[in-house]
């Protein structure tokens, strides 16, 4: 591609939206979306039984304690939507989408920051609530924690992005829908 | 890098002590709150664009160095245990390592002008 080293933002030395930046995060919502696929199935009483290898009664305790039902929906399916949200943000777009959509990397910036943030809370509760572990919910609050950080890069290149464009006299919000007038005045 | 891992090491430490060294219920509480957010904190500021993470440690390390006081823990090994991690958390933290990559100014870029 010709304008290569156009994508890659003023004082940056990589691209934070390239393939190989974005696919080790996909890769690891879709490990997050089956663990909590998985465990939402025993929540939704579909599987009788959830594995669990060191800590006995735990994870039923937990996957059955009133924090975890808190809401309408179980919080395992609502963990595994998250997830499916954080993989499907993390594919739209191009390499350039840093610029080019920066609403869909917003959006993919939240979808990681805070969902990773809710799983450590959620690790938080277990013992302090029910003095109980559960292998596989502290299994998927690790795969939240490890995602946070390679995905705040690229949303750091398109807040950045926005900053110019409104310096730049170019109107924000076009510019965070990805109109391609309005980006073209921030160049 | 070592001073992110040797921090969530810390933050393990933190959350798996209680059970091993039976502390009572409030000492334990607190590790078991504390420990994640470092391990949360210390594994985000792995990262060069994210580092400055690294310093949301430091109310943690200083909750860990009051904790023993103001919950009033009566095991000597725990005081001694969130202590010393608290001490150590505050070093960790202020180091800031290596940064090889340009960020465009960082976060900070975004509120200077």
């Amino acid at each position: 591609m010709a304008d290569k080293k156009n994508l890659i933002p003023p004082g940056w030395d990589y691209n934070p939206a390239a393939w190989s930046e974005r696919i080790p995060i996909v890769i690891l919502a879709m490990i997050g979306f089956f663990i909590a696929g998985y465990l939402s199935l025993y929540q939704f009483e579909l599987i009788d039984s959830v594995w669990e290898p060191f800590f006995g009664d735990g994870s039923i305790t937990i996957l059955n304690s009133k924090v975890s039902h808190v809401l309408p929906i179980p919080d395992a399916a609502l963990g595994a939507f998250g997830y499916l949200l954080d993989a499907v943000t993390g594919v739209i777009g191009g390499t350039g989408r840093w610029k080019k959509m920066p609403w869909i990397v917003i959006v993919f910036g939240l979808a990681v920051g805070p969902l990773g943030f809710v799983s450590v809370m959620l690790v938080v509760f277990q013992p302090v609530l029910f003095s109980a572990w559960c292998t596989l919910c502290l299994a998927s609050a690790v795969i939240s924690i490890a995602m946070i950080g390679p995905a705040m890069d690229e949303m750091l290149a398109s807040l950045q992005f926005m900053k110019r464009a409104r310096k730049a006299g170019a109107s924000t919000w076009k510019v965070f829908w990805g109109s391609s007038s309005e980006i073209q005045k921030v160049e | 890098m070592w001073a992110r891992i040797i921090n969530t090491l810390l933050g393990l430490w933190l959350m798996i002590a209680p059970g091993i060294l039976n502390y009572p219920k409030s000492a334990a509480d607190s590790g078991h709150i504390a420990g994640p957010i470092i391990i949360t904190f210390s594994v985000v500021a792995i990262w060069e664009a994210t580092r400055g993470v690294r310093k949301w440690n430091i109310p943690v390390g200083i909750w860990l160095l009051v904790a023993p006081w103001i919950l009033g823990y009566e095991t000597t090994v725990a005081i001694i245990s969130d202590m010393s991690v608290g001490v150590l958390v505050l070093i960790l933290s202020s180091i800031k390592g290596e940064v090889k990559k340009g960020y465009g100014g960082g976060w900070s870029a975004l509120w200077k002008d």
